[in-house]
């Protein structure tokens, strides 16, 4: 299975807290779910740090050749 | 005198003089007239009896032979000359030699500054009646004619005034000049040809009769029923610049746009060079202008497209992160930490929950996890 995309992790992540939130899960359940919770975060996490880090890479290339500015000292 | 015919049975012949006999001594019944006309062929020689001329009417171009005496003709002191307008006052007579008919003249007048006027409004009455001075026939005038035609006289100051008026105004301009008799009798014939030699002339865009001031007889031929209808054919449009702003010839009223000056003709033909390049210049200014201001702000609407660009990628990274780190928060908020609280732990062995203790083996090293901190330890034995 293909790793899951950000928004389906986050969807998944919300419906956890959900669950959680709603009290009806066992304590074991609970912790389950719980550790679950924290690798989607973990997974999402990444995911933001990851596409932070090429759109910042992309803007510097933009900078670099500003259209116009070449010729200029 | 008896006039006496032959008769050849039931048939009355005449022989050619009792004929103009008969002829003769019925027109001498006829009363005596007034005759008004244009002089042509005046023929007068000192050791004739009589004084021939032609009577010529200037509208239909008719024709009446006249006599009379010389030596009445010569006490009239007329001193005329072809192509005045005169009114004789005679009666009709055979010239029996010859058949001639003609009018015998008892006196000649010159036609007068009265009759000349009332002769002009009844043309000018008539002439309106047929329209010819109508505002919806006015036509506008040109622009930038690409040639103007200009009927002037051979030694009119008026020629030099208004070739210097629109060269002036209008330096490139190009003009065809047509000089003419504009005084005496041969006035109104002349102009009205010049004018329509003109008018057949390629590229003429605009006619300009021109005229510098005169008295009332020298401005009479541009009153002349002959040019006033050549005018009102004209195929271009047409300038009447005649005479003084008290004088209005009838050229003036059939003509599109009528000048009492040089510079006003000029005006009415011409665009002034001088104005037409500083508008010319005005306008490309404010073309660059508006072009400089467009591409200005179409500039600064894409370096605004192009910073909303930049940003979104991370505003939408913020807003996810916010979205993120609020689900985070909750399942803090929800972590089983404050079952730990009461008592409970969490055991692991290799970062696995233990759950059973079959998971276990003894002697393994487990980490346990309380309310409050963690600890490791070794599993002593399994049941």
């Amino acid at each position: 299975m293909s790793e899951p995309t950000f928004e389906e992790a986050q969807r998944e992540l919300e419906s956890i807290v959900q669950r959680l939130e709603s009290g009806d899960a066992s304590l074991d359940e609970a912790i389950t779910l719980w550790e679950r919770g924290e690798e989607l975060y973990r997974v999402c996490s990444a995911k933001l740090d990851a596409a932070h880090g090429r759109i910042e890479e992309l803007a510097k290339r933009v900078e670099q050749v500003k259209p116009g500015n070449g010729a200029q000292a | 005198m008896k006039v006496e015919a032959t008769e050849y049975g039931d048939r009355r012949v005449f022989s050619v003089s009792s004929f103009n006999r008969g002829i003769g001594d019925w027109l001498a019944r006829l009363p005596t007239v007034w005759v008004e006309g244009e002089v042509t062929e005046l023929r007068r020689q000192d050791r004739w009896q009589s004084v021939f001329l032609t009577l010529k009417d200037p509208a239909e171009g008719a024709c009446l032979g006249v006599t009379m005496a010389r030596g009445q003709f010569d006490a009239l002191r007329l001193d005329l000359g072809n192509g005045e307008r005169v009114h004789v006052f005679g009666r009709p007579e055979l010239f029996e030699a010859r058949g001639d008919f003609r009018l015998r003249a008892l006196s000649i007048e010159r036609f007068g500054l009265g009759e000349h006027l009332a002769a002009l409004e009844r043309l000018k009455q008539k002439l309106a009646a047929e329209g010819l001075f109508a505002a919806e026939r006015k036509r506008r005038l040109p622009r930038l004619p690409r040639r103007i035609g200009l009927v002037t006289g051979n030694d009119a100051a008026a020629k030099r005034d208004l070739l210097t008026a629109i060269t002036h105004r209008f330096p490139p301009a190009r003009i065809l000049l047509a000089e003419t008799y504009v005084q005496g009798p041969r006035a109104a014939i002349a102009i009205t040809e010049a004018l329509r030699a003109i008018c057949a002339a390629p590229e003429i865009d605009v006619v300009v009769v021109a005229r510098g001031g005169g008295s009332f007889e020298d401005l009479l031929p541009f009153s002349d029923e002959r040019l006033i209808r050549a005018l009102a054919v004209c195929p271009v449009p047409t300038v009447s610049a005649v005479g003084h702003e008290q004088d209005t010839p009838l050229s003036d009223l059939v003509a599109d746009a009528r000048a009492s000056t040089p510079t006003a003709a000029a005006r009415l033909v011409v665009p002034d060079l001088a104005e037409l390049t500083a508008r010319l210049d005005r306008s490309r200014a404010s073309l660059s202008r508006g072009a400089r201001g467009t591409l200005d702000r179409e500039r600064r609407r894409l370096n605004g497209a192009r910073d909303h660009l930049r940003r979104a990628p991370m505003l939408m990274l913020e807003r996810r992160r916010a979205a993120l780190e609020h689900s985070a928060g909750r399942l803090r908020a929800l972590s089983p930490r404050a079952t730990l609280e009461r008592g409970y732990a969490i055991v692991r062995v290799e970062d696995e929950i233990v759950r059973s203790s079959s998971q276990v083996d003894p002697g393994a090293k487990v980490d346990v996890e309380l309310g409050t901190g963690s600890f490791g330890a070794r599993v002593e034995e399994t049941r």
